[in-house]
């Protein structure tokens, strides 16, 4: 590990953790500047039934008596010790409320980049080995369909065509294995749809490339070529798109949740917008952001060590396949 | 002063204007679609002779047929009627969104693009931020603390597309900033905003239109799941991912989801068809 590699990763930390703190401050921000006001919309709705006293002892309990400038101090404090504050509704900790919830979440979010990933794949090497004639530009136009449909609707389909029609899974029974996989599906396509456009132009670049052309003219044949040069440069620089789909991977399991009716993150976003329970929401979205800053930080370190044609010069990330030179941080990929 | 550059400049784009207009059969077929969903919002009562609002009772949950083109929902409305009906919420607030983004992001791109330095840092940092939270929960909280209606759900999705707007435009303004003739109109004495105006802003412009128009399919999905999970205007509504929300409880009768479903799809596929297009002729 190189002098150079060093500097790049402490900078890469240091602006990752700058970002997490950052993102909570904004959302803080969002959630308790703009207008609606969670006092009177929650705690002086008669339905709820408090008296003045308990009104009067909750703002005091949530500080919400106090400056803003004070109750963000005390609330980013808290985020650092992994003090997430209390529920407005439930008067139980945020903390508990995500920790019941977050298991689902993941296997449903694990199991959707898994079909994610393998759709991808299928569409994007099924483009090397199926000729221009029998249906290649057929599989090149999937991502952009995939991309056009929103995932409710899949999810919708699916469940109608497999739980309704063939009655594979029971709508009632939302964790069942079929259900979860069907979810799964719902939740992957649209992400497929992102990696798999990657991978099918760099996939093309790759086969343009000089050695290519070499491999080609010493009589190599379609399959040895795609196995053997075209697949390690072209697959690699999915890590980083991985990376970049987290977001919309979490995104997606709050809509894929409600669908399916699974308990999840995105019940419990469902459940706290409804109720205005505004820590609970604040909570779980710098949560979101912790893990996408994360996961890409991870990413971006792991790069330079799987791809050994990016260099590191001055503490700055060179990327010869996917980089956009003129941004800082990471690449953002604009899905055409 | 600087219009020899300038001048070239625009008429090369003008001869390529005439070449432009020549399109792909499916491009033009792409162009009709959304010529068609434009007309529906704008004057959806020459497109259909029923009721979006009130019904027949007796004639509910009837199959799509030549008198109902996509059937009946519950209470008897004609689901054509409704779907032509909610185009203009879910056509014009996806426009709301993506003029919020291409304003505020633009803005933020070219300052920090055209200034460098420390308002480059500065303004990095936060388009960092706005990129950090996932699109969909930040447009989810946004609506939450403005308050559910089809409008600030466009607002949302609006606030969670700034950051791509100002990367992009921000990569495009440093492109054409070290270009000869920005260059070439410093040399002679254009002043800092002037040559902003006149050669960076029309230049830098031309790549943000595709991506525009591409934020635009992606918004209408947005604002459909923002409005599927009830966070748009309530029931005699009709935006169209609320009419698929609707549908949801009666999936024997499919057709209440898949024929909204359908027309949101192809609108989605039509507007990132024209998108791609654009890119390729620019």
């Amino acid at each position: 590990m190189s002098n150079a590699y060093l500097t790049y990763a402490a900078k890469r930390l240091g602006q990752a953790v700058v970002v997490i703190l950052l993102a909570y401050v904004f959302t803080f921000v969002v959630v308790s500047i703009l207008p609606g006001d969670p006092i009177t919309s929650v705690l002086r709705n008669p339905q709820n039934g408090f008296s003045e006293e308990e009104i009067a002892e909750i703002i005091a309990a949530q500080g919400l008596d106090k400056p803003i400038i004070v109750q963000l101090w005390h609330s980013l404090s808290g985020f650092l010790t992994g003090d997430l504050g209390m529920s407005m509704r439930s008067n139980r900790p945020v903390s508990t409320l995500i920790a019941e919830v977050l298991p689902s979440t993941l296997i449903l979010a694990s199991a959707g980049l898994a079909v994610a990933l393998v759709l991808a794949m299928l569409v994007a090497y099924g483009t090397r080995f199926v000729p221009k004639r029998y249906g290649q530009g057929l599989l090149r136009g999937f991502p952009s369909l995939f991309l056009s449909v929103p995932n409710f609707v899949i999810g919708l389909v699916l469940i109608h065509l497999f739980g309704f029609q063939l009655g594979l899974f029971r709508v009632i029974n939302p964790d069942s294995f079929w259900a979860t996989l069907f979810a799964a599906i719902a939740l992957g396509i649209p992400i497929s749809a992102q990696i798999a456009e990657v991978l099918i132009a760099n996939l093309d670049k790759e086969a343009e490339q000089e050695y290519a052309t070499v491999a080609r003219s010493r009589g190599i044949g379609q399959a040895r070529l795609f196995a053997s040069h075209l697949l390690k440069p072209a697959s690699l620089p999915v890590v980083t798109v991985i990376a970049l789909t987290i977001g919309e991977l979490l995104g997606g399991s709050l809509i894929t949740e409600t669908v399916f009716g699974r308990t999840g993150i995105g019940s419990l976003v469902q459940r706290s917008v409804s109720t205005q329970d505004l820590p609970v929401l604040q909570a779980i979205v710098s949560l979101g952001a912790v893990i996408f800053v994360l996961v890409n930080l991870v990413a971006d370190l792991l790069y330079p060590l799987l791809d050994p044609r990016v260099k590191i010069l001055g503490g700055q990330k060179r990327q010869p396949t996917t980089a956009d030179e003129t941004s800082i941080g990471p690449t953002r990929v604009v899905t055409p | 002063m600087t219009f020899v550059a300038n001048s070239t400049l625009s008429r090369g784009s003008r001869s390529g204007w005439a070449e432009a207009l020549r399109m792909p059969p499916i491009v033009a077929l792409s162009f009709l679609i959304t010529a068609t969903i434009i007309a529906w919002s704008i004057a959806p009562q020459l497109f259909t002779a029923y009721s979006p609002v009130v019904g027949v009772p007796a004639d509910k949950l009837l199959g799509p047929s030549a008198e109902h083109w996509f059937g009946t929902d519950h209470l008897g409305r004609d689901l054509y009627a409704r779907v032509v009906y909610g185009t203009a919420s879910s056509v014009s607030s996806a426009l709301v969104a993506v003029v919020i983004g291409v304003l505020a992001g633009g803005l933020i791109g070219l300052l920090a693009g055209f200034l460098g330095g420390w308002v480059d840092v500065v303004l990095a940092r936060l388009v960092d931020v706005l990129l950090s939270i996932p699109k969909f929960l930040l447009a989810v909280i946004v609506v939450t603390a403005i308050g559910f209606e089809t409008i600030n759900a466009a607002i949302a999705t609006g606030v969670s597309a700034v950051a791509i707007f100002a990367r992009v435009t921000r990569a495009e303004v440093i492109k054409t900033r070290q270009a000869t003739f920005v260059e070439a109109a410093f040399l002679s004495g254009g002043s800092r905003w002037f040559i902003l105006w006149r050669h960076i802003l029309p230049n830098a412009s031309r790549s943000v239109l595709p991506l525009a128009v591409l934020q635009f399919g992606e918004s209408i999905l947005v604002i459909a799941s923002l409005a599927f999970l009830g966070y748009g205007d309530p029931p005699p509504a009709s935006d169209w991912g609320l009419l698929i929300s609707i549908g949801k409880d009666y999936l024997k009768w499919p057709w209440l989801v898949y024929a909204p479903a359908f027309i949101t799809i192809v609108t989605v596929l039509s507007v990132n068809r024209i998108s791609r297009w654009l890119r390729k002729t620019d």
